[in-house]
């Protein structure tokens, strides 16, 4: 199982982003919240792993 | 899942603002109901503030520079238009930012039982680019 990592970037301005990856559940969204730290959301989008992993996960589920 | 997002630093944390100040090379004083800004002249200014960086440590014909808490709990600076011309400007206050952003996120990663992996600076044109990196215990 990959690990579960948070990178967050702050940049020239000040603002940061947010990015996790490795998270094979839906914990996600609680570690999102951990790091906003009360911060305005600008923008916030599923990246295409988690799509990858629930379309393979589709897939086993049919048997395909 | 994973998962991306961008987020637009709001000051509100009074001891992260101090810290970054503080790393800064700045004393800054709090006044918990808020104290007049002194001006150049060292005559009161109209301005209050919560958290204050006095003159002194400013330019020598520098006004007090404040940051007041608004009533819905964020700090906005307030600045001189003279300080503004000398330095004290936007990416003064955007260095202050990104030194709050970064003190807040390490003392809540640490709260929360994150495991701090690295800390990566990248020198870009506009000035520094912090990247923090933890994982899930």
């Amino acid at each position: 199982m990959s690990q579960k990592t948070i990178t967050i970037t702050i940049d020239e301005s000040g603002n940061s982003s947010i990015d996790l990856a490795g998270f094979a559940d839906n914990s996600c969204s609680r570690v999102f919240e951990d790091f906003r730290g009360g911060d305005r959301v600008k923008t916030e989008r599923m990246k295409n792993s988690f799509y990858n992993a629930k379309q393979t996960e589709d897939q086993v589920r049919t048997g395909r | 899942m994973s998962k991306y997002g961008t987020l637009e630093t709001e000051i509100k944390e009074q001891k992260y603002l101090i810290a970054a100040l503080a790393e800064m090379g700045y004393h800054p004083e709090v006044h918990l109901d808020g104290a007049p800004l002194i001006g150049y002249e060292g005559h009161e200014r109209p301005e209050r503030a919560h958290v204050i960086v006095r003159r002194r440590e400013l330019d020598s014909a520098s006004n007090d520079i404040g940051f007041a808490k608004a009533a819905d709990g964020r700090y906005a600076a307030q600045l001189s238009e003279y300080d503004q011309a000398i330095g004290f400007d936007q990416k003064w206050l955007n260095r202050i930012r990104q030194l709050y952003k970064e003190k807040q996120t390490i003392a809540a990663a640490k709260s929360k039982g994150y495991v701090f992996k690295g800390r990566e600076v990248v020198k870009t044109e506009q000035g520094e680019r912090i990247q923090l990196r933890f994982a899930v215990r």
